[in-house]
């Protein structure tokens, strides 16, 4: 089975003195995917990025790149490429030979190397930047060019820290595209670090959601979106993240009860028919209870039988374009809800909600684990 | 903050002050080096020449003439001594300060290096000229060559190290994922970002190496070995009775360090600076 | 094994320049500690070495000679590297003023120190010269003298005289120095001071001068540690006279060894210079250790 793992990482442990930077990591990587670790600042992504490639060294643990086990491993032979999120390209050298320096390294004649450093700027689209220097480009292209770097040697895995978070927003929807285009072009095996869930979202086949040098979960898209395994997760992942209000679930004949306080006093009664009731053997049970936003609307959902509606009040509405974001005081927290662009609603109003119960996640009060 | 005239006069008065002090020794040498021999001597002195002479320059260019061959053979030996050592230290330099700068070497380590220049020579004089002695090498030129690539070589390595320390990690770190060899990469791409500091670190050492008196004093005693300065104080302590002769041979030897220092001042300043604040 | 790769590298690029300095400094160091036993002469013959233990020492110590080179040695090192610093910080004051030729001025600061050491002492010397000298003839000029004097040939002012020469030589370093932390220094600061009702003489002392007191300090230390040794400027101006008057614990131990040619006690004296420089040269470390700490701090 390890053999067709084009990346396993085990137990991967690394320390700086005494202070542990990443916990018991364990992943694997089938060739072709596009695998994105995603967690807040300072969680150690880039750490772990960096034990990947080599240029860390770890401080237990194994890796395995295509079968074959590196974690002792110099950078140079992994047979892997790295785009830097300065994207580190060579100042004193052209175009062609920053992207050409692998090959120039390894010796490969110069007429083939031609050929290869053009086939990857046509691929690119940077053929007639070829011959300026790093500094004569504009951040977009830097950005192709560092690809181009790493695209031309053909490695087993491409390692990319952050590539798009020097660019400005609209660029930056632009290269994501573009590298969404190369990966299913090439079909490369790629381990892709930010901090931008919307990048992880849209760019991955599967997620690796870190928090403080721990995985919290691992999965593709739809699953880290759907089914968080905890409140962090919930929260991190999506915009506008999940609501997680604190309720009451009392299991009741096969169904369960929620209520949830509000500031007005009455709570908001609703009724779960999706979950299994075994979910709470204890009766009624303190809990956070997770819907995301366009789990909360005015609209008609026809996609189920567990909708809900109540009364809330709508305390700011912001137009949002395509939506209408509402802010609603419920279970100690600004749930937000996602009403149509052209709701007829207004701050300070009561307007009722609809709530796809289908949709919801509970958590444990106070481990924040997955219910 | 405007300034009132009186401030304004008290800075004016200052400013002049300073650059007459700076200047006016420098001035003087220039002065006599070009005064009739005759101005020289005249109590009190003429201090604006009867006529400009020039015939002292003539004379130290001219390789025939008995002091024009003393200076120019000096020049060449301290071009050579000075130029070679420079060249040596900066190529030993540049892997030692890569290996402080990025591969952990200890700091303590480092400052031993610079304690090594900060003793007095004399603590090493006698034992490198026994040796020197007995291997046949003194008064040549390459025995002060290594001599001061050793004198250079600590100052060098620090200058280097301070330099490549704010160079951009990544950019190394790229050659490595793309295969390159240590060596390679410092080659390739450390020195070629490293050019500017390089440069300084190299005019820097040079003028160090230009300046020195002591090994050379002590290594050399005839025309093929012996540097600028110890020729400049054989002129200085000989029985010369025009002293526009010394005041020449000084303006000569001192253009070299000044023209370099006035146009690349920026360098030579940061180098400085960096030389004396940094730890 | 890319940590063990990592080391041996380091080792790798250092060797060249480890092995230089230790042909062409450790070892001389070493061996002149060991003659400092003995009794060896410099001589054209070869002759018998004899380990006299600690006596060149004893005498070495209680050589009053040798202790007041070491007291002219301190002398010099204090007074002019103490000048070069009140003049250094001052000069930098004045060039961190706004002045037409402001440019100018920093620039033609740099040329003492470009000037080769030979040169400023062969310089100073034409100028303090008895008869023909610039310096006789502007006193005399401007009244301040009515004789001609022999600056260096008189032991009461000659070291003062070697001192100015120094200083005139040395001082840029430190002005420039300080001019570089000046610049840092936050205008606000000052501003804020200057509301506070703080004038320029107080500013000074309680706001600049602490603010460039670290690397200042680090020149100071630097310029001590050079002017220890100071020989050049002495074997040129004054060839450690008149009547030793300026004879320093460098040139003593030149003559020790090249006229007296009596290695074994020289290299006692070396030794003794040595340790002094290795005390100043800690003092340095630790000053340069808590600068750097401080800078990243
Ligand atoms: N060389 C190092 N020495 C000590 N601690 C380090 C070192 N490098 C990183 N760390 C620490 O390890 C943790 C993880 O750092 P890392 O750079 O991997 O975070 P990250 O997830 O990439 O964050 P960001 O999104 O800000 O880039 C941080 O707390 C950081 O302070
Ligand atoms: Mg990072």
């Amino acid at each position: 089975m390890p053999e067709q793992h084009i990346l396993s990482v085990d137990n991967l442990q690394k320390k700086y003195g005494d202070v542990q930077v990443l916990k018991d990591i364990n992943v694997s990587m089938e060739p072709g995917e596009f695998l994105v670790l995603v967690g807040p600042s300072g969680c150690g992504k880039s750490t772990l990025l960096s034990c990947i490639s080599g240029l860390t060294e770890v401080s237990s643990g194994a890796i395995q790149i295509g079968g074959k086990d590196c974690t002792h491993a110099e950078p140079a032979n992994r047979d892997i490429a790295m785009v830097f999120q300065s994207y580190a390209l060579f100042p004193n050298m052209s175009v062609e030979r920053n992207i050409g320096f692998g090959l120039e390294v390894r010796k490969v004649a110069d007429a083939e190397k031609k050929k290869k450093v053009a086939d990857v700027a046509d691929l690119l689209k940077i053929e007639h930047l070829l011959h300026r220097r790093p500094a004569e480009l504009s951040g977009g292209q830097r950005q192709r060019v560092a690809m181009g770097r790493a695209l031309v040697r053909d490695p087993k895995l491409f390692l990319f820290d952050e590539p798009l978070s020097n660019l400005d927003a609209k660029l930056r929807v632009t290269m994501r595209t573009e590298i969404k285009r190369i990966h299913q072009a090439t079909g490369a095996s790629i381990v892709y670090v930010t901090h931008d869930q919307i990048e992880a979202m849209t760019l991955a086949t599967r997620i690796v959601v870190l928090k403080d040098g721990v995985i919290q979960q691992i999965g593709t898209p739809h699953e880290i979106y759907n089914t968080p395994v905890n409140a962090f997760v919930a929260d991190f992942m999506g915009s506008p993240s999940m609501n997680l209000m604190s309720g009451t679930a009392t299991p009741d004949e096969g169904r369960i009860r929620l209520e949830i306080p509000t500031p007005q006093g009455a709570p908001i009664e609703l009724v779960d028919t999706t979950t299994a009731p075994e979910v709470f053997p204890n009766g009624p049970t303190e809990v956070l209870i997770g819907l995301r936003p366009e789990a909360m609307t005015d609209q008609k959902l026809n996609n189920g039988q567990n909708l809900q509606t109540a009364n809330c009040l709508l305390e700011v509405v912001e137009p949002a374009g395509a939506d209408t974001y509402a802010v609603v005081h419920l279970g100690g927290t600004e749930a937000i809800a996602r009403l149509s662009a052209d709701a007829p609603v207004q701050a300070g109003e009561m307007s009722p909600i609809t709530f796809d119960l289908s949709k919801i996640s509970y958590f444990d009060v106070t481990s924040g684990n997955r219910l | 903050m405007r300034r009132t005239l009186l401030q304004s006069v008290f800075l004016y008065t200052c400013v002049f002050a300073v650059a007459i002090f700076t200047t006016g020794p420098l001035l003087w040498l220039v002065t006599m080096s070009v005064s009739a021999p005759t101005d020289l001597t005249e109590v009190p002195l003429r201090w604006i020449p009867s006529e400009f002479d020039f015939s002292r320059y003539g004379a130290l260019l001219d390789i025939d003439g008995g002091s024009g061959e003393r200076f120019l053979s000096a020049l060449r030996n301290s071009i050579l001594t000075a130029g070679g050592a420079t060249a040596i230290a900066l190529f030993l330099a540049i892997p030692a300060a890569y290996s402080f700068s990025r591969r952990n070497a200890s700091m303590v380590l480092l400052f031993a290096f610079l304690a090594t220049i900060m003793m007095p020579p004399i603590t090493y004089i006698l034992p490198l000229y026994s040796t020197f002695s007995s291997l046949g090498m003194l008064n040549k030129t390459i025995t002060l060559v290594i001599v001061y690539t050793a004198m250079l070589l600590p100052f060098a390595t620090w200058l280097m190290k301070a330099n490549i320390d704010v160079l951009p990690l990544e950019v190394e770190q790229a050659a490595f994922m793309e295969g390159a060899s240590t060596a390679y990469t410092i080659r390739t791409v450390v020195l070629p970002l490293a050019l500017p500091a390089i440069a300084a670190t190299a005019m820097l050492s040079f003028l160090v190496a230009w300046d020195e008196f002591f090994y050379a004093l002590i290594f050399t005693n005839d025309l093929s070995a012996k540097t600028l300065p110890v020729a400049i104080a054989d002129f200085s302590a000989g029985r010369v009775t025009d002293y526009g002769v010394i005041a020449s041979v000084g303006v000569l030897a001192t253009l070299p360090p000044a023209i370099l220092a006035i146009c690349f001042q920026k360098f030579i300043v940061s180098g400085l600076v960096a030389g004396s604040v940094k730890g | 094994m890319f940590g063990r790769r990592r080391k041996q590298e380091k080792w790798i690029l250092l060797a060249p320049a480890i092995l230089v300095l230790a042909l062409i400094t450790l070892t001389p160091l070493a061996n002149t500690f060991w003659l400092s036993f003995t009794d060896t002469r410099i001589s054209a013959l070869p002759t018998p070495v004899r380990f006299i233990g600690l006596e060149n020492y004893i005498y070495a110590f209680t050589d009053p000679e040798f202790r007041d080179s070491i007291y002219r040695t301190l002398y010099f090192t204090i007074v002019s590297v103490g000048l070069e610093g009140i003049l250094g910080v001052a000069v930098a004051v004045l060039l961190n003023q706004k002045f037409r030729g402001q440019l100018i001025l920093r620039a033609l600061i740099i040329l003492p120190w470009a000037v080769p050491t030979i040169v400023n002492a062969v310089a100073w010397r034409l100028i303090y010269h008895p008869d023909y000298g610039a310096l006789n003839s502007l006193l005399f000029q401007l009244g301040f003298i009515s004789d001609y004097r022999s600056w260096i040939g008189d032991p009461s002012t000659a070291m003062n005289m070697v001192i100015l020469a120094d200083v005139w030589k040395n001082f840029p370093l430190v002005a420039y120095v300080a001019l570089a932390a000046l610049q840092t220094v936050p205008g606000d600061l000052n501003k804020a001071a200057a509301i506070e009702g703080a004038g320029p003489w107080k500013r000074f002392w309680s706001i600049t001068l602490p603010w460039i007191a670290g690397p200042l300090m680090v020149v100071m230390v630097l310029r001590t540690i050079e002017a220890f040794r100071v020989f050049d400027i002495i074997y040129v101006m004054t060839g450690g006279g008149p009547a030793d008057s300026t004879k320093t614990a460098s040139f003593f131990v030149y003559q020790e060894y090249f006229n007296y040619l009596r290695s074994g006690s020289g290299a006692s004296y070396a030794v003794l210079v040595a340790g002094i420089s290795a005390v100043l040269i800690l003092f340095y470390y630790s000053n340069a250790k808590r600068q750097a700490s401080g800078a990243t701090a």
